[in-house]
């Protein structure tokens, strides 16, 4: 059976490990941010653990396709080592050329882009 | 891939049993029984008296005289020839229909498009438990109904609909009754179907036979009713014109007879599988069954997952293969009508899977399905929010 797979195999990869997923177990120094709801079909939530201005290391949680959690897992990945001023990597375009988004779907990559904007929110307390 | 996908999909269709491929291939080549059964020659002479003994086989699998049996290219032709065909051929005699919002699209389309010619449908709503009541379908027929058109197990759920109940009412009011008898032949007793319906649709292809064949049972009293949809060469006594494919239509005799035989056995099978995925699946948290376990059809077991998205599950279950809540895989995939109507929401309706098991189907299938399931439901459900 050679059936073609509806994800391109960065997106199922990606998909398929969500190697990122989850949160730190001390909140300490990490900024949340979150934007979307299960209701609506995409709900994600990103845990940017910080030094200082950088991101140290990033988790991520998130209700969604499997393009949303593809995204958000490679993202999560993405920003470790970004400065607060350059956090978000590329725009949603980019990652839907990336990820081989249906145009159908784009609009739950900017609900992606929220929840990691909504971070550099909650960054000043988390650094305090 | 490691494998082939455990295939748990037999309600969409099945595989096609080897004895009726052999007995569909005798009636191919130049060897074998290739004439136009409405041929007067030899090879047409032949054609026709297996096209008959298949009828035969058809027919008594509901319990029906041979001549009662029309062949037509599948269930949604056989439920179109019916529905259509009745109707407009008494379009200024009675202008009202009954039906069900979880009948299979083969029946709700044609009513739908009936209600665009000028007919007034009275859509019945199913209990919480999937089932249509047999006084709420007496309650809906007036003086002017033709017909009611109830299905007898459900394709998404497995809801068994009392037809037997269902068919008096509609027989004591005068009224026609049409029933889509697709998913209980093989699979439930269905021997005295041919008493309760005076219209039946079914197919090959869900008991092991073919694509491409089907048949509508017409009951004599409603014969009269009836007028073709189709017009051509008269065959099928001017029902369904078209040349008989022979190879066809043999294939599902012998379909039907095997089911026949086997039916109750593979039921009783089946039963017991479909016991053994749910007690597996049951171990997860928060799973919800939308299938009547006790008297429902052995072979469709359909459960919710909360708190997981649809796609993401179907996706994630590459190595099996099952029918999901959504209508399509795109982004803006409607969620199951069926299951909307027995009250789960979008979300919960897209998250719902569809087991449906066969003759094919062993215990490792359902140990190798189960514990997919359960992998990636545990998965998803950690990763959200």
């Amino acid at each position: 059976m050679n059936a073609a797979d509806p994800l391109s195999p960065f997106t199922r990869a990606s998909f398929a490990s969500l190697a990122r997923a989850g949160c730190f177990a001390d909140p300490d120094g990490v900024a949340s941010g979150e934007a979307g709801s299960r209701e609506s079909g995409t709900h994600v939530r990103f845990h940017l653990r910080l030094a200082g201005q950088t991101v140290a290391e990033a988790r991520f949680q998130a209700y969604g396709c499997p393009h949303t959690l593809a995204v958000a897992n490679w993202l999560a990945g993405e920003v470790a080592g970004r400065r607060r001023e350059a956090l978000v990597p590329g725009t949603p375009a980019d990652w839907a050329a990336r990820f081989e988004v249906p145009v159908a779907k784009l609009g739950r990559l900017l609900v992606i882009e929220d929840a990691l904007r909504a971070c550099l929110e909650a960054w000043p307390k988390a650094v305090q | 891939m490691g494998g082939l996908p455990v295939y748990l999909d037999n309600a969409a269709t099945t595989a096609v049993d080897p004895r009726v491929a052999s007995a569909m291939a005798e009636c191919l080549t130049a060897d074998g029984t290739y004439g136009n059964p409405s041929s007067s020659h030899a090879y047409g002479r032949e054609a026709a008296r297996r096209v008959e003994m298949a009828r035969l086989e058809v027919a008594a699998i509901i319990g029906a005289e041979p001549g009662c049996i029309v062949f037509t290219s599948g269930a949604t032709e056989a439920a179109n020839l019916a529905l259509l065909g009745t109707a407009r051929a008494n379009a200024d005699r009675r202008k009202h229909l009954v039906s069900s919002r979880t009948e299979h699209r083969a029946t709700l389309d044609p009513i739908r498009q009936l209600e665009k010619e000028g007919f007034a449908v009275t859509w019945l709503t199913p209990d919480s438990d999937g089932r249509i009541a047999p006084d709420a379908v007496r309650a809906a027929l007036r003086p002017d109904t033709l017909y009611a058109s109830i299905m007898h197990v459900n394709n998404e759920t497995g809801v068994v609909q009392d037809i037997a109940a269902i068919g008096r009412a509609c027989r004591e009011a005068g009224v026609l009754y049409h029933c889509d008898l697709a998913q209980g032949i093989g699979k439930l007793p269905t021997a005295d179907v041919a008493r309760h319906v005076d219209f039946g649709s079914f197919t090959a292809h869900k008991i092991h036979g073919p694509k491409g064949v089907g048949a509508l049972y017409v009951a004599g009293q409603a014969r009269p009713w009836l007028r073709p949809i189709l017009h051509g060469g008269g065959q099928e006594r001017g029902l369904r014109s078209g040349t008989v494919a022979t190879h066809q239509v043999v294939g599902f005799g012998r379909a039907c007879a095997i089911a026949l035989a086997e039916g109750a056995r593979d039921g009783a099978r089946m039963r017991e599988l479909r016991a053994a995925l749910w007690s597996a699946l049951a171990s997860l948290p928060e799973v919800l069954l939308n299938s009547p376990l006790d008297d429902g059809s052995p072979a469709i077991l359909n459960v919710s997952f909360p708190g997981v998205e649809g796609e993401s599950l179907v996706t994630g279950l590459a190595d099996l293969a099952v029918s999901t809540g959504s209508a399509c895989n795109s982004a803006s995939g409607e969620p199951s009508y069926v299951l909307r109507a027995l009250g789960r929401d979008t979300g919960l309706a897209q998250a719902s899977l569809r087991f449906s098991l066969g003759r094919l189907t062993t215990m490792l299938d359902i140990e190798r399905a189960s514990e997919a399931v359960r992998r990636e439901v545990t998965r998803l459900r950690a990763v959200a929010p």
